[in-house]
């Protein structure tokens, strides 16, 4: 087993937490995991994306891949080449609220999801993608809610510990609107657009 | 590894564990570097180096050693130099462009025969000319090592402080972004390789007139006994000839395949070179007589492996993220036995911090497989 996952945004997102949220639960379940993460000089703006690549066998991959088997897309800027990765059977998960673009014609499962929203609801935009996360979670089954959250304290950095609870929070509100996704693609094949 | 493994042992590097640890590659070669015994560090930030020198200042004092953020390139180098000559195990780096502000230094410090490992966070390959040829004056040689992922890089970085003592020369380790801010699970801990020499040789404070000082310089270890100074013709003479036999004796390294009935080698080194292996990998699936060498060791360079090599293959195409500089030592090792193309090209986006979006397995493969229709 070899799963890719590409996520693409801009600085302030949260890309980069999200990889290693994602990265250190899949190591908490025994499984070995890659990451390359590449940004701009901008900590707010900028582009930003991670190449994620967990395997129940050592990892042997260049630092970014040629073609992923997931994406979460969390803005339309600086996300062509992110999005020139996938394939039309990759799991794609967007946060509606943000993303203006294209996605290519081709991608047959794609999941939108009110992320930013969702944040906003929770009670900061800025935990966006964690929620993405959780909906990523709840659709592809990659990695279990209980362990993103285990994985918090190690990836959130000291100075943002306080966050943990509101970060906890973002990715069980993105899990359960991932699971409703998830639960009605598996009623009627055709619906994946959470509901916020 | 459990969640709250990751946690202890992610906020401290004090002895740094057997145990593999999820690491960012710039933490993880900070770590090695500490465990290979480097007690100084002196550097100024620059991206992709930038990351490097953080990690040492997170971790180098605790370990009773000094970091320091120098006010540019110029005084970190100088510091490391000053470092050295105590014997200290000593590091500093930059990116290309930060070493080219030190390449006097360097070639100071190589005359003056002191161990000291330099770091390259290069961004691209653009430098491959400055790490083998050196930019400074005189008639110098640095090892040069080149780790093709953060694992390699780990352990480059610790057997460079080695060669470094053995040599009594700079060692330098050239690494990237990709290496910089990839993240794997790896070990850091110590890896002996072996007995190395006294440091009799460094300086310990006496001074003239004790009886026991000694002379650290680029153009001397001793004053003529006539008292009119130094003898540069000597001390030149014996200087090169001591890097003679570094050059000699350092054992050239390279990573092949499938190089058995390969009519065409591909040659790329540090982080591109996985791209390559990839695609050649991929092409030997489909029945292409492809294969690889990875060069380790860029000086010396494995010319016995390219030549080899070139006994049985067509042609040698060479890789590199740059406009072809490699490709010259290819050709110096290769000579008339086969044709030698470059297929490379220097691809970098707008941050310049040597990311490349060319260098995708996909489009390396496209490279060689018209080669490959070249040659037939």
């Amino acid at each position: 087993m070899r799963r890719e996952v590409v996520l693409t945004g801009i600085g302030g997102q949260g890309i980069q937490l999200s990889a290693q949220l994602m990265a250190r639960s899949a190591l908490a379940s025994g499984l070995f995991v890659q990451v390359f993460g590449s940004y701009g000089g901008m900590m707010r703006g900028g582009n930003t994306e991670a190449t994620v690549v967990v395997s129940d066998e050592p990892v042997v991959a260049p630092p970014t891949v040629e073609r992923a088997w997931s994406g979460i897309v969390m803005h339309h800027d600086y996300s062509e080449a992110t999005l020139a990765r996938l394939r039309p059977d990759s799991f794609v998960v967007v946060d509606s609220t943000v993303f203006e673009g294209e996605l290519p014609q081709d991608l047959r499962r794609v999941s939108r999801v009110p992320a930013t929203a969702l944040a906003i609801e929770v009670g900061r935009k800025q935990v966006a993608c964690t929620v993405l996360l959780g909906a990523f979670a709840a659709i592809t089954e990659l990695v279990p809610l209980e362990s993103l959250v285990g994985a918090l304290p190690a990836a959130l950095p000291a100075y943002r510990g306080k966050l943990t609870e509101l970060n906890r929070e973002a990715l069980e509100v993105g899990f359960r609107a991932g699971s409703d996704i998830a639960r009605r693609d598996a009623v009627d094949g055709a619906s994946r657009v959470a509901v916020p | 590894m459990s969640v709250a493994q990751v946690a202890s042992s992610g906020s401290s590097a004090s002895e740094s564990a057997a145990e593999p640890e999820f690491l960012e590659g710039s933490e993880a070669i900070a770590r090695a570097m500490i465990s290979a015994g480097c007690r100084f560090f002196a550097g100024y930030p620059m991206t992709p180096f930038t990351e490097v020198l953080e990690a040492m200042a997170k971790h180098l004092p605790a370990q009773g050693g000094s970091c320091v953020n120098a006010e540019s390139e110029l005084e970190a180098v100088g510091m490391a130099w000053g470092a050295a000559a105590t014997g200290t195990p000593a590091a500093t780096g930059s990116t290309g462009q930060g070493l080219s502000l030190m390449q006097e230094s360097l070639a100071e410090i190589t005359y003056a025969r002191l161990p000291l490992v330099v770091l390259n966070m290069a961004r691209a390959q653009g430098d491959y000319f400055q790490a083998t040829r050196g930019g400074g004056h005189g008639d110098y040689r640095h090892i040069v090592l080149a780790p093709k992922d953060v694992t390699e890089a780990v352990y480059l970085v610790q057997e460079a402080f080695h060669l470094a003592a053995i040599w009594r020369n700079p060692v330098l380790v050239m690494g990237d972004y990709y290496i910089a801010h990839t993240w794997q699970s790896v070990s850091t801990a110590r890896i002996d390789f072996g007995p190395e020499p006294d440091r009799s040789w460094a300086l310990d404070g006496a001074t003239g007139g004790t009886g026991k000082a000694k002379l650290i310089s680029p153009i001397a270890d001793t004053k003529r006994g006539d008292d009119v100074g130094y003898d540069l013709a000597e001390f030149y003479g014996r200087r090169g000839a001591e890097l003679d036999v570094m050059g000699r004796e350092v054992q050239p390294r390279a990573e092949t395949g499938f190089l058995e009935g390969a009519d065409l080698v591909v040659v790329a080194y540090g982080t591109v070179a996985q791209y390559v292996r990839e695609a050649v990998a991929n092409l030997r699936a489909d029945g292409a007589k492809v294969g690889y060498i990875r060069p380790i060791t860029l000086y010396p360079f494995p010319t016995e492996v390219l030549r080899n090599a070139a006994s049985s293959a067509k042609a040698f195409a060479v890789y590199e993220n740059n406009r072809g500089q490699m490709i010259e030592d290819v050709m110096l090792s290769v000579m008339e036995r086969a044709d030698v193309r470059f297929i490379g090209g220097l691809s970098v986006d707008s941050s310049g911090f040597g990311i490349a979006p060319d260098l995708d397995v996909t489009s390396v493969r496209a490279r060689i497989q018209t080669t490959l229709e070249e040659i037939s």
